[in-house]
């Protein structure tokens, strides 16, 4: 789909602002977006999607259902490499820099932070404003503001890193600003993620007085800290004696305070905060969200077709475990392959699967290949690509997922659908779907087992374990109940049905409360 | 002068009063230039000859066509010389060498080709009351003098700068005893001297790039192209050359100064020779200007975007600033101290000099106040180095303009004040242009790293 050719409207009801995901990246959280969309068809949806060079992403993945009536795209880091424009020099706006250094003061501060230096500048990030992008890039204010920082504060002696960092890190936000003022109306907003779309919900919302919810299905701030840690590409230019192995190279720091400001902005202007399930909205909390505006709405999957699924399955338990997901690293394929390698010296007769596309990092997927075949596994164990669920559950004895992160992974609750036992690690909110919540959740019994992350033995002897016949129909059993009872995708529909229905109906903010974000001049005028 | 201060370095690692003398010879020669090694050409053919050529008018008719000849050719190529180094080091740093010899084959073709439509234009219309064979020769002059500056400057851009200074010397050894050999011809004897010797050195200079950079391809002409051409280099080239003759000029058209000496061609007897002579005496200071920014100020230049561009920190990057700051306060300082020394001698030197050359010592001044000038000039260009080193030619165009403008301008006006003014224009000229230099490099310096960082 070029870009001519995507459903642009005047106005609409909701926008979802979604960074990296939907319609572009397949996985999770994308097909709960898919989801929720079609569920909603009365409710007219504008889609923004943010991404990071327009290079990175190829055709839309899924198709847009009938009431997308909007979809803009914008790309965070095409204008970076702009080369051989000559730049005048600027002398930039005193006052906006003086706001920018309050900001940076509160952000530095213990304890509650004071957004108010942010709504005051909020605005004058936007087209018109008097903090501009060619303010920030060129301007002396700028270049005083960057080096005082780098003197005092940083650890790391390269100054041209130092300086492009600062650069890479705060120019998306101009670009936001702008999309922000260019927005067509709409009556409510949906973020999918704190980051960047949540700051772009946040700038909405606090200039056009409009509601933003905010669901977030991982925690952006931890998924982007993980990315951090694992990233070759942030510098660290800190020599063998300057270096301490506990302390994080600077750059890493700083990219992990700036992504965690994002998020706090976007909580102080979300209203509800919704989470999966509870580890997380405590999380949510223990970052700055409050804690009245939190509630859970966990992932719901379409039972009455999953069910269907169990009077195909054959009489004996398929010895097979299957992982369904990306082949990526966040997944730990290569823990699933070695508990394999254990599992297939006590049962010869298992078999591992990997459903899921490799396309994402072809490199990882090239490892794991060459780890099971040094690792002998053979014709035991098979990459099958993309798979339909509906075809595969019926064929898998047990779905597995060896992640180090995950949030409310779907294909668990597909599987108890479909009748199979889950195998996870215990990250995200696996331990709830697997042993139960509250009392009454937790009467249900065990749907499978929860294992510690990259431990393969561990892993390969609770398969076995519930492998066992009785077992794993006493799971399956608690497994089909758990589904029914929770996690059935109409509950999630009436959960989010209340959520639109209050923010397509509350009043639009009046002008006084939408005041911080005007220019001060013209609050000093009204008093 | 890019490269020199490899060499300067090396002779200055020496660490002995042999080596640090050898270094300054070296940069006095190859710094002061061609064009002063002309100048000593002519005067000594001018010398030497003085005694045996009769009539004597004939020594001055012939010193003017090619004061001339060398004045008009340096302007006309200054549009060109500068670019076309910037075009064949562009050229070297995409690793296309052999674009060199074509290159050059290129901007030769199209110079005599606009020299010599120009020349025979000039030679059919004012100097159509002059002999034919005076005309061929100064046709041919003017065409091999254009060619010969282009081939110097890309010769000196390639760092053959010993080949030039010694082409140069063979050359006008040449023209000097050609000249002698054949002044029983009168004037077209030493004209026809001075074009062979020309011949001679052009040829040996193409020879030289043809033995360094041979090429399948004889002739290019892609420094034509829209994106190869740097317009502001063109002008720069072109305002400079201007501005170090707009005085000259106007002396030479102005009644009260000037005569007619060889069909259209003026000259000022009172003004060319002691102009020509404080020229002389600038070559030490543009020896040390060498020696100073070519091997101090370059280190600290070359530091200093090394640790900006691998990651230096902003304390480092700093003090290598404060460093380049600190060589070019003492390259100017010492330029001043070496050139107040060359003044002294000059003062010393003049009344005999003009006694020698027949003129009278009423004119003392005015050569004082030439040397101060052309001092002032070494500083000029020692700034304006700079400022290429740091890619400023928007501020380069703008100095060479000024220098134009103001030399000019000032030069009508101390004609209009009087005798015992002549001179003080050049020198104001300068100096003004040199006192805006340095408060714009002063300013530049201090936005330095902002401008480095923030302004890509």
């Amino acid at each position: 789909m070029s870009e001519q050719a995507f459903p642009k409207a005047a106005e609409a009801d909701v926008a979802l602002l979604l960074e990296g995901t939907f319609p572009y990246v397949s996985g999770g959280v994308s097909s709960w977006v898919n989801q929720i969309i079609r569920a909603f068809p009365h409710i007219r949806f504008a889609l923004v999607f943010l991404g990071s060079r327009r290079s990175d992403y190829g055709e839309p993945r899924y198709a847009l259902p009938d009431n997308v009536v909007h979809l803009e795209t914008h790309f965070m880091h095409d204008d970076l490499g702009r080369h051989g424009i000559e730049v005048a020099p600027r002398a930039g706006n005193m006052e906006a820099f003086a706001r920018v250094v309050a900001l940076h003061e509160a952000f530095r501060q213990k304890g509650t932070p004071d957004l108010s230096a942010f709504e005051a500048l909020a605005s004058e990030l936007m087209p018109g404003g008097s903090l501009t992008s060619e303010d920030f890039l060129h301007s002396e204010q700028a270049w005083g503001f960057i080096s005082a920082n780098y003197r005092r504060f940083c650890t790391d002696p390269s100054f041209v890193d130092y300086f492009w960092t600062v650069r890479i890190m705060h120019l998306p936000l101009w670009m936001l600003a702008r999309v922000a003022k260019e927005l067509i109306p709409v009556r409510a907003l949906h973020t999918i993620s704190t980051g960047y779309a949540g700051f772009l919900g946040a700038l909405l919302a606090r200039s056009r007085g409009i509601p933003l919810i905010l669901s977030e299905h991982g925690i952006y701030t931890k998924e982007r800290k993980i990315d951090l840690y694992q990233s070759e590409w942030i510098r660290d230019n800190r020599n063998v004696f300057q270096k301490d192995s506990t302390e994080l190279s600077y750059f890493r720091t700083m990219w992990i305070h700036f992504f965690e400001w994002l998020g706090r902005m976007c909580y102080d202007a979300a209203d509800p905060i919704i989470a999966l399930y509870e580890n997380n909205r405590l999380r949510q909390v223990a970052d700055g969200a409050r804690a009245e505006r939190t509630f859970n709405i966990p992932n719901g999957v379409a039972i009455g077709r999953l069910s269907a699924l169990r009077a195909k399955r054959a009489d004996h338990i398929p010895p097979v475990l299957c992982l369904i997901g990306r082949v990526v690293p966040i997944k730990d394929v290569k823990t699933f392959i070695r508990a394999m390698r254990i599992l297939l010296n006590r049962m010869p007769e298992a078999e591992g699967w990997i459903a899921g596309p490799e396309d994402e990092d072809p490199g990882y997927a090239r490892e794991c290949r060459e780890l099971a075949e040094g690792l002998g596994l053979g014709d035991r164990f098979r990459f099958l690509g993309f798979q339909k669920i509906d075809e595969l559950m019926p064929k898998i004895g047990i779905t597995v997922l060896s992640s180090i992160s995950e949030a409310l992974p779907l294909v668990i609750l597909e599987g108890y659908a479909a009748g199979v036992p889950a195998l996870a690690t215990d990250v995200g909110s696996c331990r709830q779907l697997v042993y139960g919540l509250g009392e009454e959740d937790r009467a249900l019994g065990a749907a499978g087992r929860v294992v510690g992350i990259a431990d393969p033995q561990a892993f390969a002897e609770a398969a076995i374990e519930l492998l066992q016949p009785d077992n794993w129909h006493a799971a399956q059993a608690a497994g089909i109940a758990r589904v029914e009872k929770y996690y059935a995708d109409y509950m999630m529909f009436d959960r989010y049905r209340e959520v639109y229905d209050r923010a397509l109906t509350a009043p639009v903010a009046s002008a006084a409360e939408a005041a911080p974000l005007r220019c001060p001049v013209h609050r000093k005028e009204g008093g | 002068m890019a490269g020199i201060g490899f060499e300067l370095r090396k002779l200055l690692r020496k660490d002995t009063l042999l080596g640090l003398l050898q270094a300054y010879a070296y940069a006095g020669v190859i710094g002061s230039g061609p064009w002063i090694l002309s100048i000593v050409g002519i005067l000594a053919i001018g010398l030497l000859s003085h005694a045996v050529v009769v009539p004597g008018v004939q020594i001055t008719q012939f010193q003017v066509s090619v004061t001339w000849l060398i004045a008009s050719s340096l302007i006309l190529t200054g549009a060109v010389q500068l670019a076309f180094t910037r075009f064949i080091s562009d050229r070297l740093f995409e690793h296309r060498d052999e674009l060199v010899f074509s290159g050059l084959n290129g901007v030769l073709m199209l110079t005599a080709l606009v020299a010599g439509g120009l020349g025979v234009v000039l030679a059919l219309t004012l100097f159509s009351g002059m002999g034919v064979v005076y005309r061929l020769l100064m046709l041919s002059g003017f065409v091999l003098l254009c060619c010969i500056w282009i081939t110097t400057i890309l010769l000196s851009g390639l760092k053959r700068y010993g080949a030039i200074v010694a082409l140069y010397a063979g050359g006008y050894a040449v023209v000097v005893v050609g000249a002698l050999l054949a002044r029983p011809w009168g004037l077209e004897g030493l004209l026809a001297g001075f074009v062979l010797g020309q011949f001679l050195l052009f040829f040996g200079m193409w020879l030289l790039v043809v033995w360094h950079f041979r090429s399948p391809q004889f002739v290019s002409f892609e420094f034509t192209r829209i994106e190869t051409l740097y317009p502001s280099l063109m002008a720069i080239g072109f305002f400079y050359n201007l501005g170090v003759w707009a005085d000259k000029f106007i002396f030479w058209f102005f009644p009260d100064t000037s005569s007619a000496i060889i069909g259209p061609l003026r000259a000022s007897v009172i003004y060319d020779l002691p102009v020509f002579m404080a020229y002389l005496f600038i070559i030490p200071g543009m020896a040390v200007f060498l020696v100073r920014i070519e091997t101090d100020f370059v280190e600290y230049y070359d530091r200093f975007y090394d640790a900006v561009r691998s990651g230096g920190s902003l304390a480092y990057i700093e003090t290598m600033r404060d460093e380049m700051v600190y060589a070019i306060r003492q390259g100017l300082l010492e330029i001043a101290k070496i050139q107040t020394l060359a003044l002294l001698v000059a003062l010393v030197a003049g009344p005999a000099a003009l006694r020698a050359l027949g003129i009278s010592e009423l004119y003392l001044s005015l050569f004082y106040i030439q040397t101060v000038g052309a001092s002032l000039q070494v500083g000029l260009l020692a700034l304006l180095n700079v400022f290429f080193y740091l890619d400023q030619r928007r501020i380069v165009l703008m100095l060479t303009l000024c220098f134009a403008l103001a030399n000019f301008l000032l030069t009508l006006v101390t004609l209009r004040l009087g005798a015992g003014w002549y001179g003080y224009g050049y020198c104001a000229a300068t100096l003004l242009t040199l006192v805006l230099g340095l408060y714009l490099l002063d300013h530049k310096l201090d936005h330095l790293e902002y401008e480095t960082f923030m302004l890509q």
